[in-house]
Order: structure tokens, then sequence, then C-alpha cells
């Protein structure tokens, strides 16, 4: 059994603005619970796009469960789950049948009772019959989470996923999350730019600015090593220092 | 930097149960098919491809060709062209309809902003490319029985009566039509939705060359070179030696198969090329 879930060596990407991600190494093990941090601009989405395969890196390598990307794309991908705060659910389609398409599309032999288990899991099991433009957007990014979740994934990667809920909705996806997590074994990769947030949920941090990692530790470690009292502070500091520079 | 701690405090439990790799892909492929079944079942306007524009087609061709052949008195080289006229539209849909299907199952997915969602996901591109084609040849057959129907019902023309010969010129116009749509593809993926237009544009700069309703011959004289070489204007030129009542137009099916074969191959080494630019710029960003 692969222990290292996600392991990114170098990851370089320039677009003609400049560099985007600038040597960039990221490792991340079964059942750990890691955020991605940093100020706009800094690389997170880059960096996220090039582990999911979907922009190829400039230089460095990606390994999901030891398939190199992108000729083991297809094999690694069957163990990987995404969502996006940002991204809408298909309107033509009744959840219930999102859920089943992204469920063979994973090739899951029952879709349907484990898209069950992920709408139960997540609290939005009566959300199953309506369509896609019946939900506010926070009920869309729940069940963005729930397909991304369904085939119990090595690797949940979610870019913003709290960014529209209410801080109770938000509550019962960090607490589906570390079900998860804790069961199954599942490691989580984040973006977020709500630090309570990310204390909440990761066990590690892994700040970037201007495309390179400039901290990576547990919350309060990085936040100590800053001279900070926590990340919100940390945050603050390099977006800042960002400006300036 | 590392959690010694993740190892032992995970027992991972067994997941859900994965289909087996084949029936996983087949099952892919009739996802995909499905998603795009949805899309027509849920957006009635889409149906206009497959419904009134072939109806429209084959009222306007069909009324010029009968206008025409009247002129002439049904007989001669007018009513000829008159058959050229109503076999061509009704074989024009065979290219029309693959190519659009395919095209627009593809624009779908940017409209809806779900591309990133399905390439985050084990989905190979060719079986992508199979679903989408797969319920292509639905809306092609729907499609193309509304020009044939109306063909027969309002002109007396039965397409049928161009015999089995018929079937490998259908088959060559669907495959011609799926590889112009995977060269719109490719250029929606280089230039973004901003090149949608040519899901349908190209079409009109197909259509005259390929001599869908007359004899290259026709064309002005650059021109013809260019038609020569596109795989649509062989098979068009077989159809209607069918329609004279010749033997079996092998020549023109060749080079037609030919001709399919050198564009559907460039066309997929098209597609291919700007995946992977794609890929390299990020264009990803476009479509979120």
């Amino acid at each position: 059994m692969h222990h290292v879930v996600l392991d990114a060596r170098g990851l370089v990407k320039r677009y003609r603005r400049g560099r985007a991600v600038d040597g960039v190494d990221l490792t991340v093990r079964r059942g750990e619970r890691v955020a991605l941090l940093g100020p706009n601009g800094a690389g997170k989405t880059t960096t996220l796009m090039m582990c999911l395969g979907v922009v190829e890196p400039d230089a460095g390598t990606v390994e999901i469960l030891g398939h190199r990307l992108p000729r083991g794309r297809v094999a690694a991908m069957a163990q990987v789950g995404f969502a996006a705060g940002y991204l809408p659910l298909p309107e033509r389609l009744r959840v219930r049948e999102y859920l089943r398409m992204f469920g063979r599309l994973y090739g899951l032999a029952e879709p349907d009772w484990a898209a069950a288990a992920g709408l139960e899991r997540f609290g939005v099991a009566h959300l199953g019959a309506a369509m896609g433009t019946e939900l506010s957007s926070g009920q869309k990014t729940l069940v963005g989470i729930v397909k991304a979740t369904m085939h119990e994934p090595a690797l949940v990667v979610l870019d913003e996923p709290t960014a529209s809920l209410d801080p109770d909705v938000a509550q019962r996806v960090r607490a589906g999350l570390g079900a998860l997590s804790a069961g199954r074994g599942s490691a989580l990769l984040i973006t977020s730019h709500n630090m309570v947030e990310v204390e909440r949920i990761a066990e590690r941090v892994v700040f970037l600015s201007a495309g390179r990692v400039v901290a990576d530790g547990a919350p309060e470690e990085v936040a100590a090593r800053f001279g900070r009292e926590d990340l919100e502070e940390v945050f603050l500091h390099l977006a800042e220092e960002r400006s300036a520079g | 930097m590392s959690v010694p701690t993740v190892r032992e405090r995970v027992r991972p439990l067994p997941g859900p149960a994965r289909a087996r790799p084949g029936r996983a892909r087949l099952g892919r492929v009739l996802t995909v098919a499905r998603r795009q079944a949805f899309v027509l079942q849920r957006s009635p306007h889409r149906l206009f491809d497959v419904t009134i524009w072939p109806l429209v087609d084959a009222v306007l061709f069909g009324s010029m060709a009968v206008f025409f052949a009247g002129g002439a008195g049904g007989a001669g080289p007018a009513g000829a062209a008159a058959g050229y006229v109503l076999a061509g539209i009704v074989l024009w849909h065979v290219v029309y309809q693959a190519q659009i299907a395919v095209s627009t199952g593809f624009l779908e997915e940017t409209w809806s902003r779900n591309l990133l969602n399905l390439m985050v996901t084990p989905l190979r591109e060719v079986e992508y490319l199979a679903g989408v084609a797969l319920f292509g040849l639905v809306k092609l057959a729907l499609g193309v029985g509304v020009v044939a129907l109306v063909a027969l019902g309002f002109y007396a023309f039965d397409v049928t009566d161009l015999g089995f010969g018929l079937l490998p010129v259908i088959a060559l116009l669907l495959v011609a039509g799926w590889a112009i749509s995977l060269t719109v593809i490719g250029l929606v993926l280089r230039f973004g939705t901003g090149a949608e237009a040519l899901a349908w544009g190209i079409l009109f700069v197909v259509m005259p060359l390929s001599g869908v309703f007359y004899p290259v011959g026709a064309l002005p004289g650059f021109l013809r070179p260019v038609a020569a070489l596109l795989p649509t204007t062989h098979a068009f030129a077989a159809a209607r030696e069918l329609l004279d009542g010749g033997p079996a137009p092998w020549r023109e099916l060749g080079l037609a198969t030919l001709t399919t074969l050198l564009a559907t191959a460039a066309a997929m080494a098209f597609v291919v090329r700007m995946l992977k630019v794609f890929r390299r710029r990020g264009y990803i960003s476009r479509h979120v």
C-alpha cells in the first residue's frame, strides 16, 4: 500500500506574466489533512491543477499513488476526487443523475448506492431529486463535495470548498470530510482563504507566496515560525510582503 | 513537515465496489451518451438542429429542385439536377448531424463549465468522444430521417432508391462529419469558446466545396483542386453516380475512403496537439 498519496517534486509553471509556480514540492500522505494556503496569485490553483494533471508543468513531476502523470492519469484519477466552490452543477441534470454520472465515470459498480451514501454523509439526502437550477449556491457546493467523495478516493482535492456555506453547513462538511479521512484513510488537500476554517480542518498547512513554498508544518508551528498568533496573521503578513515586494 | 502519526492511525476500510475495467470503460462511454441525451431532452431548443433545420432545408432545397425540374418538364439534365439536389440535401444532413452532434456535445461541457470536472475523472478522451458520437448517431437518425421523409412525402424522392451503394456513402460522410467535429474541438481547445461559431460556420465552407448539389466541375477552376482534397466531394460524386444508375462507383468510393482516412488522421493529430497545448498553457482557466 502506498503511504504517500500525492508526491509532487520541483513543480515549475511559467506564464507570460512570469513564474506562477517556482519549484514547489508537495507531499500528502494517506489520511493526512493538508491545506494549501497563500494570497491571491501565490500559485495555489496552478499547483492544484498540475497535481490533478489538468495543467502540464514546465518542470517537475507529479505522482499519485505511484502513478506518474500524465501517463498514469487514468489510474490516478480513479483515486482522486475534486470539487471547487466556483464550479457550478450542470443545469440540465437532477442531483441524483449528476452523481450517478460521476459515479460511473469513477468506475463504481453501484453508483446509486454510493450517491445515496454520499448525500447522507453530508446531510443532504433530500436533494437527490432536485434539478441543479433549483439549488442554492451552498447546496451546489455540498453536492459538488458529495461528487468528489462518493467513491471514497485516496485523495480529495477541494478548492475553496466552504466559501459559500453557512457556518453550520460548513461544520457539517468538516465533520463529513473528517469522517472520510479517519474511516477510509482519504487524504485531503484543500485551499481556502478562511484561516479559521483551515485551523479547524487541517493538521498541516503549506503556505505559498510568489509561487514558492514559504512554510510547511502544523498550523501552530507555522504561526510560531513567523512570530504570529495564528494563520490569519501569517496570511496577512505574506500578503503585505507580496504587495510591498 | 512529516506527520508520523497518520500512517499508524489510519486503517482504510474497503470503499464502494468498483466495476471491472472493461465494464467501467463501457459504463463511461454510455454515461457520456446518457448525459447528452439529458441535454437534448431538457433543452427543447436543441431539437431545432434535428427537426426544424432539417425540415427547412428539405423544403427549401426540395422546392428549388422541383422548380428547376418543372421548368424543363421534369426530364433531361434539369430533372437529373433535381435528383442531385434532393439526394444532396438528404446526404448533407449526415455530415451536418454527425458534425454538429459531436461539436455541440463538447461545447455543452464548456457552456456548463463541466470541463474541469470531467478532466479530473478517469474518463479517457477517446471514451468521451465515443459517448458523444454514440448519442450523435441518435440525433443523426432523427435529423436525416426528417429530411428523408420530407423528400419522400413532399417531393416523391426516395433516397433508398440509390440502393445498397448508399451505405458506404453514408458511412464515409459520417466519418467525415466526425473528422470536421474533431477539428472544431481542437480549435475550441486552442482559442476558447470564441471559436464556437466554427461549429456551424465551418460547414458553410465545406458544403459548396464538396459539390453537394452539383459536380465540382461547376466550381471556379481555382477551387477545384481544393474540392478534390475533401472526402465529402468524392462521397457526393459517388452518390450522384448511383443516382444516375451507373455501375458501382468504385473509383469515387476509393478516393472518398482514402481522403476520409487522411482527413480523420489529420483531425485526430490536430486535436491531440491542441489538447497538449491546452494543458501546457493552462487554458482550463478559460472554462472555470
